[in-house]
């Protein structure tokens, strides 16, 4: 084989290879930060529900229900943390559950002491909504 | 027909918020609302959307505290997730904006709590 045509096969299956890596990893990303989303939606559809639950105005608050969906949410969010692949994502998921935190802490505080009112539900909501839309880049 | 030559410049109008501030009497209490009532209608104009919706934020849970839809612990729970989202953002900015986005923001914030929300309540 003449020794350029040789040389440029190598050249040219190189180029190949590292083509092939660049749109693999492209794609595993994709994947990663589409399944990343969906799991974020899926915290936010949980966090909200939540909310609907137990921030009801003149509703008798059930403590075992209650902590029952508190340790429900907490597994949630610490498996959402640990399985998520999209590394630049971790701290996103840390602020999200601080959020959860905060809101089971001011429920818990208010429902208990029948101090709900539309207006906190509705508030409440409101922040989990932007704080999601934050974490999405939206 | 209305010729625009005419028109009288209206002041723009007075938010329910304004008017309840405009009450107060006390001198070294009115320099802080003053302070305040600036702060908040300079961030409400800001080009930035996240400064002009924490600012839009604050003056309506200012008003369903006082016509009592919140208590001050709701209110103190909001400005403390308004204060978490906004963290992320200021680290985010340029230095030299850092300054201006914290007065804007997390000032106008600690103001509302520890000066405003005590007066709005005062007057219920």
């Amino acid at each position: 084989m003449n020794p350029n045509t040789a040389k440029n096969l190598i050249v040219r299956n190189a180029f190949l290879c590292a083509a092939a890596i660049v749109i693999t990893s492209c794609g595993t990303a994709t994947i990663n930060k589409s399944g990343s989303d969906a799991q974020i939606e899926s915290l936010r559809s949980f966090e909200l529900a939540f909310i609907d639950e137990f921030a009801v105005p003149g509703k008798r608050f059930n403590v075992a229900a209650f902590n029952a969906k508190v340790n429900e949410g907490n597994a949630k969010f610490q498996q959402a943390i640990a399985n998520e692949k999209f590394t630049a994502r971790r701290p996103v998921l840390i602020d999200l559950k601080a959020q959860f935190d905060a809101d089971a802490t001011h429920l818990r505080s208010k429902a208990s002491r029948g101090k709900i009112t539309p207006a906190l539900a509705s508030e409440m909501k409101k922040d989990v909504n932007k704080i999601y839309d934050h974490a999405l880049g939206r | 027909m209305p010729s625009a030559g005419k028109r009288k410049h209206k002041k723009p109008r007075k938010s329910e918020l304004d008017s309840a501030l405009g009450q107060v009497s006390d001198e070294s209490v009115a320099a802080a609302m003053k302070e305040f009532q600036d702060l908040l209608a300079q961030a409400k104009v800001d080009t930035t959307e996240l400064i002009r919706q924490n600012a839009e934020e604050l003056e309506r849970r200012l008003i369903l505290l006082k016509k009592g839809k919140i208590d001050k612990e709701d209110f103190d729970f909001f400005v403390e997730n308004q204060k978490r989202a906004l963290r992320v953002f200021i680290d985010s900015q340029p230095a030299q904006a850092q300054e201006r986005a914290e007065k804007l923001t997390l000032h106008v914030l600690e103001i509302a709590a520890t000066k405003v929300a005590p007066l709005l309540l005062a007057m219920i």
